[in-house]
């Protein structure tokens, strides 16, 4: 397969008045082509520093690539300057924000704003963007698209601006589109329109996605890939099924366990405990050791490395090193583990 | 059943009379708040739940139909005393974490603005003490107290507004979605404490949100609105093993569940309203189906449920 980006090693701190905020510390993972690949994690685990460090959005003055690189067509976009970063971002590799409100200039008829990155990055007169513009709009399902490119943001619903956003951020065909909680602001029956309307344009223009939430519905409905972020690293990453049906960290566990599913009787609902790691004085050990009910004594000390439980899937815990002692999951995560073959807890049949 | 706490009758909150561009974004719903109840509304933006809530509380004033609290009608004349004193029974945690918190005050001060005009603390050490408890029963801790909103996160500022809504010990919460914007694990720890702080201190909460497992969680009853309209009204269990109006089932379709296998076998249903072919004749309106499941129907519609929940 072919990697389209990696990043390597990659360590990025903040330069706070409180001090020095290690925001991501040692990230690895590779994006193949025309994957999608999921982050999932709390706010603040480093999902969103992570893409933005790769689309190099974050401030100059306070943010600091530590160590590490993110290669990309051969070049390691950590060293590239502002000037060379312009012409990859929005171009090569695009993003669409949260927000559709605010990721779109009030001001401007949408028209123009879907033109904008046209004239930008190719070289073509301002009536063929204005067509190409006209066809995005058209290709992301906007009804009369003619009329609507001279309208104002808030003349849209939220929905339409999704799309909107969604259709300038694919504007020149980008290699990689990050996708920062693109559903999070939508309504169920919008967001199911906007992910099958991602699903399917990627088909099409064969972009690779990375795709941010915490919304384990929509990673089970859109990834290839997950990663599963927490306290600025990755802490498990794998196929779809893989991180579902047979997880091995325990903040994999707690997290599957937190959310209810429609069949979810009375009893209390499962929740993590505590609060996510301080990185201004990361723990020495095992980041989420300290909330965990599985964590081991090594845990408060040595920081676990990453144990190979698949060629394709490696979790970052001391519970896979040989000398662990076996430990029972929560119980929702066992009837997880049932349905997959090769986990110990495997009761036949297929997925 | 449990006694009522509030009964809403025929509410409307129309926006722009008389003009070309009239809303009606309530449109002539009634229902019931029982008691220690959670009532879970849904719908899609622009449905209408946001703006039930915030005419039951009177930050609107109704158009028309009447909101009453424990037999006391909310709307209508009140003196500032009456005001105060329904104002410290009915709370409300917002919607948008950015826009609900002032940016200039510190934590403290949103946090005690309540117990300040409500003089529930003696002094300030108590003031003190009272936000503290409240911080940490949100999640957060005593340090926080001295920043200003900026500081944090989205999911922490909710939190500021949950800790906010329930300084002055009310008896009913309106949460306009509340857990939208926080982590997974952390929206597990809110709806476990609201929940807790229900059976504690028997609150009542109606519940607004698009995030239909958890409000199935969370809710005793749910009630689905569509276009101003209330459309369907049931015990949370009934509704999702039996929904009835197509509204309902198209919603129910669209919510994505944390199981790959189900994600890829999902058939989602798209709701066409123009499939009731109703008519003027039609006396359209809520109808109890069975005991505690009300659907909005036709006179038509209502025998075709009967019957085919009869034959099952």
């Amino acid at each position: 397969m072919e990697k389209i980006l990696q990043v390597k090693n990659l360590e990025l701190s903040f330069n706070t008045q409180g001090g020095e905020v290690k925001a991501i510390r040692g990230v690895n993972f590779d994006l193949n082509k025309g994957e999608t690949l999921a982050i999932v994690g709390e706010s603040g685990s480093g999902k969103s520093v992570t893409t933005k460090s790769i689309m190099r959005l974050l401030p100059e003055s306070s943010a600091e690539f530590k160590n590490g690189e993110i290669l990309f067509g051969g070049r390691d976009l950590t060293k590239l300057s502002d000037k060379e970063m312009q012409k990859i971002r929005g171009k090569e590799i695009s993003m669409i924000f949260q927000d559709p409100m605010t990721s779109l200039n009030p001001t401007m008829p949408i028209g123009r704003q879907l033109t904008e990155p046209l004239l930008k990055h190719q070289k073509i007169s301002k009536n063929e963007a204005k067509k190409v513009a006209i066809d995005l709009l058209r290709m992301v399902g906007m009804p009369k698209p003619e009329l609507r490119m001279k309208q104002y943001p808030h003349q849209f619903s939220g929905g339409q601006r999704q799309r909107i956003v969604i259709a300038i951020s694919l504007a020149c065909n980008p290699k990689i589109l990050i996708a920062d909680e693109p559903t999070t602001a939508l309504d169920v029956t919008i967001q199911a329109q906007i992910l099958e309307l991602m699903k399917d344009l990627q088909k099409k223009i064969d972009t690779s996605i990375i795709f941010i939430t915490h919304d384990l519905g929509v990673v089970a409905n859109v990834a290839d890939r997950v990663a599963v972020m927490y306290g600025g690293k990755i802490v498990e990453i794998g196929t779809v099924d893989e991180i579902f049906y047979n997880p091995q960290h325990p903040y994999t566990w707690g997290l599957l366990s937190s959310m209810p599913s429609l069949d979810t009787e009375d009893a209390k609902l499962y929740a993590i405990p505590g609060t996510p790691p301080d990185l201004l004085d990361p723990p020495k050990g095992d980041a989420f050791a300290l909330r965990s009910e599985y964590a081991l004594k090594i845990d408060m000390e040595q920081n676990p490395p990453f144990f190979k439980v698949s060629d394709t899937h490696s979790a970052a815990t001391w519970l896979l090193h040989p000398d662990a002692p076996q430990v029972e999951p929560p119980l929702t995560v066992i009837e997880r583990m049932k349905k997959f073959p090769g986990s110990r807890y495997y009761e036949g049949g297929a997925v | 059943m449990a006694e009522k706490l509030l009964e809403i009758k025929n509410l409307k909150q129309y926006f722009n009379i008389g003009k070309a561009n009239e809303v009606r974004a309530v449109d002539d719903i009634s229902f019931d708040i029982y008691k220690g109840e959670t009532l879970g509304l849904v719908g899609e933006s622009g449905c209408g739940k946001s703006t039930t809530g915030r005419s039951i509380i009177r930050l609107y004033d109704a158009t028309d139909g009447d909101v009453f609290y424990e037999g006391e009608n909310v709307h209508g004349k009140k003196s500032k005393q009456d005001l105060k004193k329904f104002n410290r029974k009915m709370q409300m945690i917002f919607q948008d974490p950015y826009a609900s918190l002032n940016q200039r005050m510190k934590v403290m001060d949103i946090i005690a603005e309540g117990i300040d005009i409500h003089g529930l603390a003696k002094n300030s050490t108590e003031r003190k003490k009272m936000v503290y408890d409240l911080l940490e029963t949100v999640g957060l801790n005593k340090e926080h107290a001295n920043r200003y909103p900026h500081e944090f996160s989205g999911g922490q500022r909710q939190r500021l507004g949950i800790a906010r809504a329930l300084a002055v010990d009310p008896d009913f919460i309106i949460a306009d979605e509340p857990i939208s914007a926080l982590d997974v694990s952390i929206q597990a720890q809110v709806v476990n404490l609201l929940k807790e702080l229900q059976q504690e201190k028997g609150l009542t909460f109606l519940f607004i949100a698009h995030d239909l497992s958890m409000v199935k969680y969370i809710s005793d009853r749910i009630g689905v609105m569509y276009f101003g309209k209330l459309v369907e009204l049931a015990p949370a269990e009934e509704l999702y093993n039996n929904p009835l109006h197509p509204y309902t089932q198209s919603l129910l379709s669209a919510i994505p569940l944390p199981d790959p296998n189900y994600e890829r076998n999902r058939i989602r249903k798209s709701y066409d309203p123009a499939i009731h072919k109703y008519t003027e004749a039609d006396d359209v309106r809520m109808r109890e189906i069975s005991p505690g499941h009300f659907v909005q129907c036709s006179e038509r519609e209502f025998e075709s449920i009967k019957s085919a929940s009869v034959s099952k």
